[in-house]
C-alpha cells in the first residue's frame, strides 16, 4: 500500500467528514484527563493526549452491554452493531485489541464482541505524548499492533497517513491527502523512534526472562504478601487495563416482571468475590480468598500464562493501572523488576 | 407470579431522618404505579395512615435501632415477615447516627437544657441485624431508588439480589470519573461498597462511603492514603470513617 500525507491545516476538515459518515470515536479532554468519546466537532479532538483513563475496547465492548432482551419464554439478540470510526488509537492500544480480537473469536466465538468490532475501522496514531508511567516501549518487543485500518504518525507539516485495509484506504476520499515523499517517511520514522524512547518506564528483561522468573516466584509468599499489603481489592488495575477481557452476567426485570434484559458487565480479578463460586446449598468457595492471591493472579495473567496463546506478554505497558492504583503499588515494571531481582 | 397474588409490602421506621421512605415517593409516578401492579403497601407512614397486625411478605425496616424499647416493636415485625430488609444506610449499619456512639457529651452539646429527657435515653445506634435477622439490606444514605427497584423484583421472582462486594472505584472507572486523588483530593471510594454507580465523585465530591464497607475494607491502606495522598492529619485520617461506617471499624466496641 502506499503512504499518503495529510496537512495540519487539512485536519480539521478531514474529521468533519468522517463525523459526517459515521459516528468518530476519538479522544477528548476531560478535566485533567483524556477519554475516548463520540466527537461532536473535530475542534474536541485532542490527538496530542498521552493516555486515556479507559482504553478504547469500549467502543466495542463497552463497561456495561445488554447481550439480550427476553419477555417471558422468548429472548431476542441484542446485536445491533452500528458502522463507527475509532480514530487516533494509540499503537500500544492496538495491540491490546488485537489480543481481544483473538481471545474473543477463540472456542465459542464472541458475538456481542465480534459484530460491534467488525463494524469500526481503527485508524492508529503513533503517539504524540508519553504518559507519566508508561513502558509500552520495553514489553513485548517481537509483537507488532496488527489490527488497525490505517497508521497516522504527526511530522512537523502534518500527518504522514498509511492505508493497512480497504477501509483504510477509502477514508483518505474524505481528506485533501497527497502521496507522501520520502523525506516525510523518513521524518515519520525518526519521530516513531524518538516517541518511543521518551517512556518513562523500562522493562529491563526479555519477555521470556520475565515470563519464567515470574512462575517460579508464584510460591514466593514474601514477594505477593509484601507487594500487596496497601492493596484495596478495588480492581482499577482490571478495569483501565485494556488487556483485561471478564465480565460478569446479570439478568434484570423490568417493571412488568415478565420482560427483562441479560446484560455483562466488565469484573475485575482484584475484587474480592470474583473467584467466588457457588457450591449451591453448600454455600459458596473463593478459590482465592485472600488479597496476595489476587494481586499475584493480575501478575501471572499479565505476564506470563497467556504468552504462549497469544505470542507475548498480556501487556503492553499502557501504564494505566499504574497510573490509576489509589496507593501506587500496580506498576508491572516495578512488580517485575522485584521479582527479576529477587 | 406477582400476576396472581400480589407481595405485600411494609415500611417500618426506627431512628433516622425518614429520607429513605421520601427518596421512594421520588421514584416517579411511572416506576411507582408499576411496582404498585405487584406489590401490595400495607404499611407505609409517609404516605398512608393504615396500619397493619397482618403477615407481611416482605418488611422495610428504616433507622438504626438505638434505643432498648425498640427491641421488642422489631422483634414483633420479624415475627410475621417472611422477609427483613434493612432499608437505607441508619437500618443496614446504623448510618450516620453512629457517629456519636464514640463519644459521650454529645446530647449536651446537641439538646443542651433538654438533654436529659427520657426519649433521649439512647444506646449506641445499631443496626437493625443487632435486634433481629435480617435478611437482605438496600445500602445509602438515601437508598438507590434504582437498588431499590432492583432489589425487590429479584426478591418478587424468588431470587437472591446480587449486591455488589468491590469498592465504588469499579463504577468511577467504567464511568470515567477522574480520580478524587488525582484531583488533590480525598475520597472513601477505595473502601466503599458499590452499588449506587459513584454519583458523587461523578459530581465532584468525594464518596462519603454511605453504603458501607466492602467486606474487607483495608483500613490500614485508607489511612495511609488519606495522609500520604490527600494531605490529612493522622487524626483525622483515622476519624475520618467514622461518619457512615462507625459501626463497620475494626475498633468498633
Ligand atoms: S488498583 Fe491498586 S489498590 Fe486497586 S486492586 Fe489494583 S493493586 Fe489493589
Ligand atoms: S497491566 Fe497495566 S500497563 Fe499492562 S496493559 Fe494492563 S493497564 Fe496497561
Amino acid at each position: 500500500m502506499s503512504y499518503f500525507f495529510l496537512k495540519e491545516s487539512d485536519l480539521k476538515d478531514f474529521v468533519r467528514k468522517l463525523i459526517s459518515s459515521a459516528p468518530v470515536i476519538a479522544p477528548v479532554a476531560r478535566k485533567n484527563k483524556f477519554v475516548f468519546a463520540d466527537l461532536e466537532s473535530p475542534d474536541e479532538l485532542r490527538l496530542d493526549y498521552d493516555i486515556t483513563i479507559l482504553p478504547p475496547k469500549k467502543a466495542f465492548f463497552p463497561p456495561n452491554q445488554t447481550l439480550l432482551s427476553f419477555k417471558e419464554n422468548k429472548a431476542t439478540s441484542a446485536i445491533r452493531p452500528r458502522e463507527q470510526i475509532l480514530f487516533g488509537v494509540h499503537t500500544y492500544d492496538v495491540k491490546a485489541i488485537d489480543m481481544l480480537d483473538l481471545l474473543f473469536a477463540e472456542n465459542n466465538a464472541d458475538n456481542n464482541y465480534l459484530a460491534n468490532r467488525k463494524a469500526t475501522t481503527i485508524v492508529a496514531m503513533t503517539p504524540q505524548a508519553v504518559s507519566g508511567r508508561a513502558f509500552w516501549e520495553s514489553v513485548g518487543k517481537t509483537v507488532q499492533p496488527n489490527g488497525h485500518d490505517a497508521l497516522m504518525t504527526k511530522i512537523r507539516e502534518g500527518y504522514v497517513f498509511e492505508p493497512r485495509t480497504p477501509q483504510g484506504t477509502r477514508l483518505t476520499k474524505s481528506g485533501i491527502f497527497s502521496q507522501a515523499s520520502s523525506g516525510q517517511l523518513d521524518e515519520a520514522s525518526k519521530c516513531q523512534s524518538e516517541i518511543a524512547a521518551k517512556c518513562p518506564e523500562k522493562l529491563s528483561h526479555s519477555t521470556r526472562e520475565i515470563s519464567d522468573k515470574m512462575r517460579a516466584s508464584f510460591n514466593n509468599e514474601k514477594i505477593w504478601h509484601t507487594a500487596s499489603l496497601d492493596c484495596f481489592s478495588c480492581g482499577t488495575c482490571n478495569i483501565v487495563c485494556p488487556t483485561c477481557y471478564c465480565f460478569d452476567v446479570q439478568d434484570q426485570w423490568n417493571l412488568d416482571q415478565v420482560s427483562g434484559a441479560r446484560y455483562r458487565t466488565w469484573d475485575a480479578c482484584l475484587t474480592e468475590d470474583f473467584a467466588k463460586i457457588s457450591l449451591g446449598p453448600a454455600g459458596a468457595e473463593n478459590f482465592r480468598e485472600e488479597r496476595a492471591e489476587r494481586f499475584r493472579h493480575r501478575m501471572m495473567r499479565k505476564a506470563t500464562y497467556l504468552n504462549s496463546r497469544l505470542g507475548g506478554p498480556a501487556c503492553v505497558g499502557c501504564g494505566r493501572c499504574s497510573e490509576g492504583c489509589v496507593p501506587d503499588i500496580a506498576d508491572p515494571v516495578k512488580i517485575i523488576n522485584n521479582v527479576m531481582e529477587s | 407470579m406477582s400476576a396472581v397474588k400480589k407481595a405485600r409490602v411494609a415500611f417500618f421506621d426506627f431512628t433516622c431522618c425518614e429520607g429513605c421512605q421520601i427518596e421512594l415517593t421520588n421514584l416517579g409516578q411511572d416506576v411507582f404505579l408499576g411496582l404498585l401492579e405487584h406489590i401490595e403497601i400495607v404499611e407505609f407512614r409517609e404516605a398512608m395512615s393504615e396500619q397493619t397486625k397482618e403477615r407481611i411478605d416482605i418488611a422495610f425496616v428504616e433507622g438504626s435501632f438505638s434505643r432498648e424499647a425498640d427491641r421488642a416493636r422489631l422483634e414483633e415485625i420479624r415475627a410475621r415477615s417472611n422477609l427483613v430488609i434493612a432499608y437505607g444506610a441508619c437500618a443496614a449499619t446504623g448510618g450516620i447516627n453512629a457517629l456519636k456512639n464514640h463519644t459521650t457529651d454529645y446530647k449536651k452539646f446537641v439538646y443542651s437544657k433538654d438533654a436529659n429527657m427520657p426519649h433521649l435515653d439512647s444506646h449506641n445506634a445499631l443496626p437493625v441485624s443487632a435486634a433481629i435477622k435480617v435478611d437482605f439490606a438496600v445500602n445509602g444514605c438515601p437508598m438507590d431508588r434504582n437498588e431499590f427497584v432492583y432489589i425487590v423484583s429479584h426478591l418478587l421472582h424468588g431470587k437472591t439480589p446480587v449486591i455488589p462486594n468491590h469498592p465504588v472505584c469499579v463504577e468511577c472507572k467504567k464511568r470515567e470519573t477522574v480520580c478524587r486523588y488525582h484531583l488533590g483530593d480525598h475520597c472513601m471510594g477505595v473502601i466503599a461498597r458499590a452499588g449506587c454507580n459513584a454519583p458523587c465523585p461523578a459530581d465532584g465530591i468525594p464518596c462519603e462511603a454511605c453504603r458501607g464497607f466492602i467486606d474487607q475494607p483495608n483500613e490500614a491502606a485508607l489511612v495511609k492514603v488519606l495522609v500520604e495522598k490527600a494531605g490529612f492529619s493522622n487524626d483525622r485520617a483515622k476519624n475520618k470513617s467514622r461518619m457512615f461506617t462507625a459501626n463497620l471499624r475494626s475498633d468498633v466496641k
